[in-house]
């Protein structure tokens, strides 16, 4: 696969050094993370290898890619190999959760990888952002607003392999938006017309979690760029409330 | 053993590491549907212990003074259906909060319009607002950005609005009750509604943070007493949506793509019903096909997912239109000749209606049209298909499908075509009052005095 191709490679061991490329201390603190989220013991309750979750999934049909090995690396507590997996293989997996309605051990490999992702953008290893750069706009929309897409993030230009019938009425975009009978979304740059307190608030919740933290180590622009949007959202919300008090005192 | 393997390869797994089984054709085959025999079946999520219903910890925790339960009340004349295991599940009919989906809403407008016309049809009362987050799980399972309290707290603070939001209209709280529009939402809100009953340590981080929003009620979080799929409200609303049937689609044959996040997250909330294909497949949406007399076809990849992936279908989307054509598109037409492919859920319909163009670059064309549950079913009840199923953003060629439901695609485009000049002019018609959809802040127009303290 193309972006696959892309990413920056995992360092080799030398076969012939007794030096290890990655410290053993650092291994450790990546599966200490890894072990320590809230969910890991959810996700996790044993393997019998019995690969019924690889011969199910998706991913593994096209990628070097298979949920058992992940469970496995895990499970046998493989430090190097969980470490390698994280720079790759961990991005193949599509979030079905078709492994996790089959494992007879209710082991959830696909909440597994979601563990594994959010670890390896907290320590920063040098695949994420090469596999999240196409995600910037979705990132950047979600941080903003709430939504995750807009109506003019759909153009020929950004999927062109959809083909010409994108729309199958030739009309302005906003055009074709007003003539849809819910006036919720009668927008462009949301999918639905998102309420300022809404944001305000989301706003909030991205700071009290670490979001926000997270996606200044994935895209330090992109963060700067959503700190001004936000701050900007919370003067108006903040202007709107004093008029509201002014009006109330009237 | 292997006696006609010979110039036919060997069956072979995955990876570098995997020998050839040396099977034969006939012992594959044969291996092949003893596998099916149990793991196409419900068998495979039931015969599983170690299960339990969170609700009764739900009941437990506000006994003890830890939460609320939104409950679903009179006020919402619920529908009883049952889940997996046959539990029941409550589930509301009317005076719903809708809880959009923004992929939907941004790129297949005419899911959500069909659900709330549909309601129209039929007399019921809801809310669609402005004041409503995505459920940001779409954003999470691509790209890993959030974790467990972020997800819970966007959860809470939207169920909490859904709870409050009666109020901007002078009705007691409570009044509507959240419906989900997206898979993803209903399946991240279901299995975080879990984490969060469990764990005291989330629900303490979650209270601080709505805490600071203000979306507690009396101190407390707010959780539903049941998280609702828009199909499961078509699940139960589906023998009065046959009385208001005005198209016959006895001829059409229907495969339907059932959303991962639907039924294999948290799969003991699921509706099944042992009158829709013997209980073996979630009920919701294949139900509403066979109430309304469509030929509903079983296909072989009917459990495969659609390709989507979440990052894939921006990332990577060899796989995602590979995976659509290969395993959902291709056995559709040629297994089932379906006429239709009906869906759920956002990302499936979005990957396999869209993702069916880019077959011309290596001669599979399938051209299968792929639609939700609700507009089909809103098409059937007469409604406009470009006005209100809103037809036309979709790739896929649906023309075709209408002329064998006896409508005349042509004749309504042109009408559609006519309206649009309206729309120009500022003539627009809506299916509900646009004053009520905003809620708070700006715009907001608060009811008389007379009402405020209900």
């Amino acid at each position: 696969m193309t972006v696959h191709s892309k990413l920056p490679q995992p360092p080799v061991a030398d076969p012939v050094s007794a030096k290890p490329v990655v410290e053993y201390e650092t291994l450790e603190a990546i599966f200490d993370d890894i072990r320590g989220h809230p969910l890991y013991d959810h996700e996790i309750h044993g393997c019998l290898n019995c690969g019924i979750c690889t011969a199910t999934c998706p991913s593994a049909q096209y990628y070097d890619y298979s949920p058992r090995e992940i469970v496995q690396l895990l499970w046998t507590e493989n430090l190097e190999g969980i470490y390698d997996a994280m720079h790759e293989k961990i991005w193949a997996c599509a979030q079905c959760y078709t492994c996790a309605a089959r494992c007879p051990f209710e082991n959830s490999p696909g909440g597994l990888v979601m563990i594994l992702r959010e670890v390896a953008i907290k320590h920063e290893l040098p695949s994420v952002k090469e596999v999240l750069r196409p995600f910037s706009r979705v990132l950047l929309k979600v941080v903003s607003t709430g939504n995750q897409l807009a109506p003019n993030m759909i153009t020929r230009e950004a999927f062109p392999d959809w083909g010409p019938n994108v729309a199958k009425v030739d009309a302005p975009l906003m055009v074709l938006r007003k003539a849809i009978p819910m006036p919720t979304m009668h927008t462009l740059d949301t999918a639905w017309e998102v309420n300022l307190r809404t944001s305000v608030e989301l706003y909030t919740i991205w700071e009290a979690s670490g979001v926000l933290k997270q996606l200044e180590q994935v895209d330090e622009n992109l963060f700067d760029v959503v700190s001004d949007v936000m701050e900007e959202k919370r003067d108006e919300w903040e202007e709107w409330l004093e008029e509201q008090e002014e009006d109330d005192d009237d | 053993m292997a006696e006609d393997t010979e110039g036919k390869g060997a069956y072979r797994g995955f990876g570098a590491d995997w020998a050839p089984t040396q099977l034969s054709e006939t012992e594959a085959r044969r291996a092949t549907g003893w596998v099916e025999a149990k793991i196409d079946k419900r068998f495979l999520l039931t015969g599983k212990d170690r299960k339990e219903d969170v609700r009764a910890l739900m009941w437990q925790l506000e006994r003890e003074g830890e939460i609320v339960v939104h409950r679903v009340g009179e006020a919402q004349a619920p529908e009883m259906a049952k889940t997996l295991y046959g539990w029941d599940k409550k589930i509301p009919t009317t005076n719903l909060w809708h809880h959009k989906s923004c992929g939907q809403c941004g790129n297949i407008p005419g899911y959500p319009s069909s659900v709330l016309w549909i309601m129209n049809e039929l007399g019921l009362t809801y809310l669609d607002e402005t004041d409503q987050t995505s459920c940001t799980a779409w954003n999470y399972h691509g790209s890993g950005i959030g974790n467990v309290v972020s997800l819970a707290a966007v959860f809470l603070r939207n169920m909490h609005q859904a709870y409050v939001s009666a109020k901007a209209q002078g009705l007691p709280e409570g009044t509507f009750y959240p419906l989900i529009h997206c898979g993803t939402s209903f399946g991240n809100y279901k299995e975080i509604r879990g984490f969060l009953l469990h764990s005291a340590e989330l629900r303490a981080e979650v209270k601080a943070i709505l805490g600071k929003l203000g979306r507690l009620v009396d101190g407390k979080l707010l959780i539903p007493e049941e998280i609702v799929h828009y199909s499961e409200w078509l699940h139960v609303m589906r023998h009065r949506i046959k009385e208001r049937q005005q198209i016959d689609v006895s001829n059409i044959r229907t495969t339907v793509h059932p959303a991962c996040h639907v039924y294999k997250m948290v799969p003991e909330d699921v509706i099944y019903d042992d009158t829709v294909l013997n209980g073996d497949r979630v009920a919701v949406t294949t139900g509403l096909l066979q109430s309304l007399g469509t030929q509903v076809i079983d296909y072989s990849t009917w459990y495969d997912c659609c390709g989507f992936g979440f990052r894939h279908i921006i990332g990577e989307r060899e796989f995602t239109r590979s995976y659509a054509i290969d395993r959902k598109i291709k056995v559709a037409v040629e297994e089932a000749r379906s006429d239709v492919m009906i869906g759920h859920d956002t990302g499936c319909i979005t990957t396999l209606d869209k993702n069916q163009w880019i077959g011309k670059a290596v001669d599979k064309v399938y051209a299968l049209p792929v639609m939700a549950d609700c507009q089909f079913a809103a098409l059937t009840m007469g409604a406009h298909p470009y006005k209100l199923a809103q037809l036309h953003w979709h790739a896929s060629p649906f023309e075709g499908l209408l002329e064998k439901m006896g409508i005349d695609w042509e004749k309504a485009k042109a009408e559609f075509e006519t309206y649009l000049g309206e729309v120009k002019e500022g003539r627009i018609e809506t299916l509900y009052d646009p004053k009520r959809a905003i809620t708070s802040g700006p715009g907001h127009v608060k009811p008389p005095k007379s009402l405020q303290g209900a």
